[in-house]
């Protein structure tokens, strides 16, 4: 996001007026050397003008920062390229510099002003606040809780602030911020802005800098943000350090134009791009994924398509719905210390007919996928414990969750034991936190013992014999398709390739055989300390010409 | 037994020579330059990078995983992080003030990480399902390594803030005509003044125009550092984004954690975007990267502190949660 500073009108359109009359030559790139001596009189008519009106702003500002001049350096070529790009642009482009009225035109120029006032880098910016200040405030106040719950927590009687109670955040939706309307239309500004800047002030840039233009006075050079005076050196020795230092060198008589890193420029529009990317593939997911959540006991059944829910507009069933999947055996893994080091499910997917298409072991970080479907582990819980008593059984007793303060999971049940009927029934308690160990307590509330299931150890507990046979968990899946997926990966993929890329610098220098002495001047959008130290290393190595060699190089010159 | 003695052996060699190293640089700042000093803290550092290495290559082979899993080994992470970043211009022969920041950046976060605030962590932790993945390693050392580059680039803002500001206080006292009170929300006049000092180096004292110098290259060296911190982020970012779709169910949770790390990404993308403008450069991007230090203060620490979201395995309290 560059500042091209669409919104200033008066220097490009005295610009525009010489370049419309020129052919739409000037834009294109030239690599052929033997073509320079054609083109030599036409670019230096195009270059003579960037200088004048460089030196005319620089009459103008010349108290403001010297910054000045390379911006307009730079904003003369989307001119060129709006009038190399076709004829149809041009008389539009016309009416809106003349100034001339009628209803057409002002249609015509409304987008541009939406274009330009979009992709205002202080609007981007304010923005980019904007979205942090709210996702700071999303994290602050607690995510989608029920109203009574702000109510009490930003009563308004005692507003924090001073003013902000819970009307604020139900009225603007921040008790669910990150699909609140607010966050929501800030993002989207957020796009329209970088494609916007993408658009008018990125692309525009990179023309210029692809065109490699030589400059002809050494006061220009000398103007450049680095700027260095050879006496007694040749500039095809510059030339020749510069490419061996990885620049790309182009030598036209006494002018050198030399560049590096160009792709640095490109890569902002990358960035943005792969922003726009990851927005697509974010609205996609919004709009067309399927999601549910299911807790399946140990060796049953569900159907896909009954536990995924659409989440928004454009989300469609697909073929792979039908699929029934079947839970095999969960089990977890621990560690010495007792701590569970993994869950797994085993599961097996079964087409419409019942018949295996496939099976997996999923576990947390390895989910399945099937048909776009994707099955996460993502939680558990204690179905059943499967015990014998007396000999006789096995009984299933379900267990259920108990709610204790802290994260860890409790889970019980309760064997009667005696009179079933008697109003005050009296049993034997089983508590567990895992599948691995079954705490018993008798009719009184004491512990009696712990037995693993599997062990066949039975425990007496007032005579009554208790063989824990086994314990049955149930699985917590997580289900999803998700469309955007590949998008949003595509963008992630791109966005980090051109953020390194635009770690580069582009760095360009020219320079200018004045006599005997070459004028060196370059500049450079990124590393600037690091530029000015290579520039100088280079020139030092710039061998230093005895008179007569020099001579002699002048001569080879003028015959060139 | 032999894996916790040596791992005590090393903190304590590590912290002590950091310390040392600290002490050397107050002494070159108090007095003038000794070289050998200079070089001796050099070499200190290189020992506390091999100390700090040899400490987490030995957790990683006894634990059997990345040392990257709770607060205490981040911690340890990102001191080792900001010795590479000292060791890097040492080795390109580039002698700057970068040792200034990353010395006692090193020097704190070992601190901390030593300290008696983490006892009870020290022990390594075991890795909760959750944590078992490839994708820890690239996460959370990219992750650890932004953090660490972008703090000492936004230091060097920091910096670049404090020396702006005595300089812009002493110019007022000498020239106060020069001024009016609204200095300091104007960044044109600003510019006007930068030009002025630049005008005044002639004739005033060389100790102004080096003074010019530092702030320019602080200005640049603070860029560049936060560069290379962003891509990282974004690197971690994206992979931690690609690794929560493989555990979680999603890329993206608006989870407490990962919004603020995108709250730190969006700030310091605000930093470039100031950083284009010519008119706004220098002073206000410094503003700016200062706020994304406090950012990445509460990215790392504050949202573990709060024990909240997904994210909460390496804070004070560790909850498993599956």
């Amino acid at each position: 996001m560059e500042t091209l500073n669409p919104g200033k009108p008066s220097t490009p359109s005295l610009l525009k007026t010489h370049f419309l009359k020129s052919p739409p030559f000037v834009n294109s790139t030239i690599k052929l050397k033997p073509q320079f001596h054609t083109l030599y009189n036409r670019r230096t008519l195009s270059l003579t003008i960037t200088c004048k009106l460089k030196s005319s702003q620089e009459v103008k500002n010349k108290d403001k920062n010297v910054s000045r001049k390379i911006l307009l350096s730079d904003s003369a070529p989307p001119v060129l390229e709006k009038s190399g790009s076709g004829n149809g642009v041009v008389p539009e482009k016309a009416a809106g510099g003349g100034g001339g009225g009628g209803p057409l035109v002002f249609v015509k120029r409304l987008p541009r002003r939406v274009l330009s006032v979009l992709s205002n880098l202080p609007l981007a910016i304010g923005e980019m606040f904007a979205i942090a200040g709210l996702m700071a405030l999303g994290t602050v106040i607690d995510q989608g809780e029920a109203p009574d719950f702000y109510f009490q927590k930003y009563p308004e009687e005692n507003p924090v602030l001073g003013f902000f109670t819970w009307r604020w955040i139900l009225a603007l939706g921040f008790d669910h911020m990150f699909s609140s309307p607010v966050f929501l239309g800030m993002l989207a500004l957020l796009g329209t802005s970088l494609m916007a800047c993408t658009y008018t002030t990125q692309i525009p840039l990179v023309k210029v800098a692809r065109r490699w233009n030589f400059l002809h006075s050494a006061e220009a050079i000398r103007k450049q943000e680095f700027s260095d005076n050879l006496p007694r050196a040749s500039i095809q020795d510059l030339g020749v350090i510069l490419m061996g230092a990885g620049y790309e060198v182009f030598l036209k008589g006494p002018s050198l134009y030399a560049f590096k890193g160009l792709a640095s420029r490109f890569a902002p529009i990358g960035v943005h791009l792969a922003m726009l990317l990851i927005m697509a593939g974010g609205t996609l997911s919004a709009a067309g994924s399927f999601r549910g959540s299911v807790t399946v006991p140990q060796g049953l059944n569900f159907v896909v398509g009954d536990v995924l829910g659409p989440t928004g507009f454009l989300s469609t069933p697909t073929e792979a719905f039908n699929t029934e999947v079947h839970v095999n055996r969960f089990y977890m893994d621990y560690y010495d210390s007792g701590e569970v080091s993994q869950f797994h499910t085993d599961l097996s997917l079964l087409d419409f007919d019942g018949k295996e298409v496939l099976r997996k072991t999923i576990s947390v970080n390895n989910p399945l996928r099937y048909g776009g479907i994707t099955i996460y582990q993502t939680d558990w819980s204690f179905s059943a414990l499967q015990i014998s008593k007396n000999d006789e059984g096995p009984f299933n007793l379900a267990m259920a969750p108990l709610k204790v303060n802290g994260d860890k999971k409790l889970f019980g049940t309760f064997l009667p034991v005696g009179d079933l009927n008697s109003p005050n029934v009296k049993g034997i308690s089983m508590l567990a936190r895992d599948l691995q160990s079954i705490v018993l307590y008798d009719q009184e509330g004491k512990f009696v013992g712990v037995r693993r299931p599997n062990s066949k150890l039975p425990i007496e507990i007032d005579g009554t014999r208790i063989v824990i046979e086994d314990a049955i968990g149930s699985s917590g899946l997580q289900l999803k398709t998700d469309p955007g997926v590949p998008v949003v990966y595509a963008g992630f993929g791109a966005l980090m390739l051109t953020t390194c890329i635009s770690y580069l610098s582009h760095s360009q220098i020219w320079a200018l055989q004045d006599g005997t002495a070459v004028v060196v001047g370059g500049k450079t959008n990124r590393a600037k300390a690091v530029f000015e130290d290579e520039v100088n290393r280079l020139l030092d190595h710039v061998p230093e010409l005895v008179e007569s060699s020099s001579l002699s190089k002048q001569s080879d010159m003028i015959s060139g | 037994m032999i894996f916790s003695t040596l791992e005590h052996i090393l903190t304590h060699i590590s912290f002590s020579v950091v310390s040392i190293v600290i002490t050397i640089h107050l002494i070159t700042l108090l007095v003038d330059e000794f070289v050998e000093l200079y070089d001796s803290s050099e070499k200190g550092m290189i020992t506390t990078f091999f100390c700090i290495t040899g400490l987490l290559v030995i957790r990683w082979i006894f634990l059997g995983h990345l040392p990257l899993s709770d607060l205490y080994e981040s911690l340890i992470f990102l001191s080792w992080a900001f010795s590479i970043i000292h060791m890097v211009p040492y080795f390109k022969k580039h002698k700057n003030f970068l040792s200034a920041i990353t010395a006692p950046s090193t020097f704190f976060t070992q601190g901390f990480a030593t300290s008696g605030l983490l006892t009870d962590m020290h022990q390594s932790e075991i890795l909760v399902p959750a944590l078992q993945s490839q994708w820890l390693m690239m996460h959370v050392s990219m992750m650890i390594l932004g953090y660490a580059a972008l703090l000492c680039g936004s230091l060097f803002s920091v910096a670049f803030l404090v020396i702006t500001f005595r300089k812009i206080i002493r110019i007022v006292d000498k020239s106060n005509n020069l001024l009016n009170d609204s200095f300091f929300f104007s960044e044109i006049q600003y510019m006007a003044e930068r030009k002025n000092v630049l005008r005044n180096i002639s004739f005033l004292s060389s100790r102004n125009y080096y003074r010019f110098q530092l702030i320019q290259q602080l200005d640049d060296w603070g860029c560049r550092i936060i560069s290379i911190g962003f891509i990282f982020l974004t690197i971690g970012i994206l992979s931690g984004a690609v690794w929560a779709n493989e555990a979680w169910g999603s890329y993206w949770n608006w989870d407490p954690k990962e919004t603020w790390a995108f709250i730190t990404w969006t700030i310091f993308a605000i930093f470039f975007h100031i950083r284009t403008n010519k008119k706004l450069e220098g002073f206000n991007s410094a503003i700016v990267a200062s706020i994304g230090f406090l950012l990445i203060w509460i990215c790392y620490f504050g949202v573990n502190l709060l024990g909240i979201g997904l994210h909460s395995y390496g804070s004070f309290t560790l909850t498993i949660s599956i």
